[in-house]
């Protein structure tokens, strides 16, 4: 009796220990295919150089400005309003059917497909508001995108922030801003900005929602202003594999694009990382 | 100083108030019996009461100390010591009470000589030194002080033994005072009793400083007990 | 002479500070506190006793409205400070909370410096003079018997101090805005018999300058610190006395039940 039940202790957990290697090997395979064709293209030239002869020769050097230009621009706009209302949600309003409503209604926005937000950045931004296929079209539309992760990872980030500290700060006579302005959000600020900098990770590997807004198929010059048009990597990716001019000839250079992009999203991630640690140490010391 | 030794202290206070006041009690009685003073007496009477209220304000002290600061070890043992003295006290208040009102009975033709002849001073002097010894026990924490109390007793109670010799003689010469020198020899037994509750008081002493509970134990083993914690140095 | 303390008593009748007048609070339908009298004096400690439930919490909560930021809360009857409505509507709330003060149950300094600690009431409440806050930060440790502990290290983060000198530094936090009124919600519960002594002799000595009111669940620290004492059972207020005579004499068998632990 015991034995069986010894027996059936060990299977399952090797069943899980068998699967979670799994899916920790997978992500290494792809990481080192990707790699092991990426790398031998990376060099100074590849990064810093405008794309030549129908995207065979030359480098990516504007994709990376683009990629850049859009999440910092979907940034400058999903932030901050994604932290405020967060803000709202979590510290003013009171439980009641209109903040589930909010709730579920901002988890639905998480759930639409991004070629959704792609589409309805193309009609809103690009169509109707003039915008053309431009850097702010496509920014704000992945920064619709954001929106809800920013908003969730904000009230997240609240709701960890312990009750005792506000009823503390309101027990000396500060109002709710000030609490929130002095205790509540300089706690809950490492948090937010670990969300803000995996959401910009998300955001910089993206292409459904620029295809429409600013992505240009080929475009060896910087963009001037927040109206041009641009480059960006998954979208320069995906010409690459699928409809370059000699894609035979073009396929290092998509190898060498997807591990520029895998980097980013890696830098990014580590830097949340490391940002959170930092912070968390200064808040708590 | 913490709460609660605040509080140890204010008893403690109160206390030797208590323990003044009966001497002073002791003191004015015996002045009472000597000069025939009958408006001490009286004042003897009236303190009484005082006596008495303070022998209650000690008791609710205690109570209250009890319950509300559930003392332990010496602190516990200080207010069940306290309880005790505070007894014994008041009973020698009103043997101090029982004395003055002997003065106020003596007859006229009452001679004084007797009081020489039992060496009524001398025991008031011997029960007014054991009482005050065990105050200054008390007061400094110093168990060997009340050795006194201890060894005093014995000659109080040879002192006692003559006195009823010397009265019985008297008796059968003064046959007219024989009223008064039962009065004599009333306060003589009540200040033999004085100095069995300085005995007592002495022992709930050793009881609070020495966490020794000495009551009904032989005088001769008190001593040593005193003597081995202490030092002869007395 | 037990007389005359009695006299005595009557003579030096305290000032009333804080008082309630039939209070009720309802939590939705739960009739919580029910038809409350009460009366706190100056420069006294009040302790408020009672099984857990019994509402005790909720009535220290009415003093600063701390209530308020519960839901489906209500409120009825007169609950005065200094003999004003503290729940009228030309009261401001954040004012009302400087002027009684409060300290949690489990310690909570904010994460930051113990000096920031302390002046986080000050700043909050517009005094940006840093020679003022200065010297009331200092005061307000010292009176928290915390100063000489860290005098040295008044940056350093609240979060260093033990679990003892964090409460105090939470009570100096509460006296630097100037109270009239300390609320304490069973201040030293999450902390060690040495750390809550401290807290208890804390409470002796800063009862000299404030009218205090503590919630407890441990009787001793009732009897040892306070001079009044409330019992309340079931949203009822059961019995109201000097805490002498609620632990020697309790007129209510509830009371005598619950002080000497016979409850059930």
């Amino acid at each position: 009796m015991k034995s069986k039940k010894r027996f059936y202790e060990f299977l399952v957990f090797n069943i899980f220990r068998i699967i979670s290697f799994l899916v920790v090997g997978l992500l290494f395979v792809i990481l080192f295919f990707i790699s092991i064709r990426g790398i031998g293209v990376i060099n100074w030239e590849f990064l810093t150089s405008m794309p030549k002869e129908g995207m065979t020769q030359g480098g990516i050097f504007p994709a990376i400005v683009g990629t850049f230009c859009l999440m910092v621009g979907s940034m400058l706009f999903a932030f901050p309003i994604g932290v405020l209302s967060g803000i709202y949600t979590n510290e003013y309003l009171k439980e009641s059917r209109f903040k589930s409503f909010l709730r579920s209604m901002t988890n639905n926005l998480a759930g639409i497909p991004s070629i959704v937000f792609g589409l309805f950045g193309m009609a809103l931004f690009v169509n109707k508001l003039h915008f053309g296929d431009s850097l702010i079209a496509g920014s704000l539309t992945l920064g619709l995108l954001a929106l809800p992760v920013i908003i969730r990872t904000t009230e997240e980030a609240l709701k960890t922030v312990d009750m005792s500290l506000r009823t503390g700060s309101y027990a000396l006579g500060a109002t709710k801003l000030q609490t929130i302005r002095r205790v509540v959000f300089p706690i809950a600020f490492p948090n937010i900005l670990t969300g803000l900098i995996l959401s910009m990770g998300r955001v910089s590997g993206e292409t459904a929602p620029i295809l429409f807004t600013v992505a240009a198929y080929f475009l060896p010059k910087l963009p001037q202003s927040i109206f041009d048009q641009a480059m960006a990597l998954p979208y320069h990716l995906y010409v690459l594999t699928t409809s370059g001019t000699n894609m035979e000839e073009s396929r290092p250079m998509a190898y060498g694009t997807a591990f520029v992009l895998i980097m980013i999203v890696l830098i990014f991630n580590l830097l949340a990382n490391w940002l959170r640690r930092y912070f968390g140490k200064k808040v708590k010391m | 100083m913490s709460h609660l030794d605040t509080e140890i202290k204010n008893l403690k206070t109160s206390v030797i108030s208590m323990w003044l006041l009966v001497l002073s009690q002791l003191e004015k009685a015996q002045r009472a019996i000597k000069e025939s003073d009958l408006d001490l007496a009286k004042e003897v009477k009236v303190n009484e009461k005082r006596v008495d209220a303070f022998e209650l304000k000690l008791d609710m002290d205690c109570e209250n100390l009890l319950a509300l600061f559930n003392p332990v070890a010496v602190d516990l043992r200080f207010v069940l010591a306290v309880l005790k003295v505070n007894y014994n006290l008041e009973r020698v208040g009103d043997y101090a009470n029982t004395i003055a009102g002997c003065a106020e009975n003596f007859s006229k033709n009452f001679d004084k000589k007797l009081l020489k002849e039992v060496k009524l001073s001398e025991m008031f002097a011997l029960s007014h030194t054991m009482l005050s010894d065990a105050l200054q026990a008390f007061e400094n924490e110093e168990p060997k002080l009340v050795r006194s109390a201890f060894q005093l007793d014995d000659e109080l109670d040879k002192l006692t033994k003559n006195a009823e010799e010397v009265i019985c003689e008297w008796i059968k010469k003064h046959n007219d005072q024989t009223r008064d020198a039962l009065y004599v020899i009333s306060i003589i037994r009540k200040l033999e009793r004085v100095g069995d509750q300085a005995k007592n008081i002495a022992t709930e002493i050793i009881f609070h400083t020495e966490a020794k509970m000495l009551r009904h134990t032989k005088k001769k083993l008190i001593l040593k007990e005193l003597d081995a914690n202490t030092g002869d140095n007395n | 002479m037990k007389d005359k303390s009695k006299e005595v008593e009557v003579e030096q009748k305290p000032t009333v500070i804080i008082e309630t007048k039939t209070a009720n609070l309802f939590y939705g339908s739960f009739h919580a506190l029910k038809n409350i009298d009460f009366e706190a004096y100056q420069n006294t400690v009040t302790a408020l006793i009672g099984p857990s439930g019994c509402g005790k919490s909720t009535f220290l909560r009415l003093f600063n409205r701390m209530n308020d930021l519960i839901d489906h809360v209500n409120i009825s009857g007169k609950i005065l400070l200094n003999n004003k409505n503290i729940y009228d509507k030309s009261i401001d709330v954040d004012e009302l909370r400087k002027k009684v003060g409060m300290v949690f149950q489990k310690p909570n300094p904010f994460p930051k410096s113990i000096f920031e600690n302390v002046a986080y009431g000050l700043r909050v409440n517009g005094i940006s003079d840093s020679g003022y806050i200065e010297e009331k930060v200092k005061t307000s440790l010292q009176q928290a018997a915390l100063w000489n502990e860290v005098k040295d290290n008044l940056k350093k983060s609240a979060y260093e101090l033990s679990g003892g000198q964090q409460q105090r530094l939470c009570i100096a936090r509460a006296l630097a805005v100037e109270p009239e009124v300390l609320l304490m919600d069973e201040p030293a519960s999450a902390l060690d018999p040495i750390s809550t002594s401290h807290i208890e002799e804390l409470i002796f000595e800063l009862k000299k300058q404030y009218t205090i009111i503590i919630v407890t669940h441990n009787m001793q620290q009732a009897g040892r610190v306070s001079d009044y004492t409330s019992f309340f059972y079931m949203g009822d207020l059961i019995e109201h006395g000097s805490t002498k005579q609620i632990f020697t004499s309790p007129k209510d068998v509830k009371t005598q039940n619950y002080i000497t632990g016979r409850f059930g």
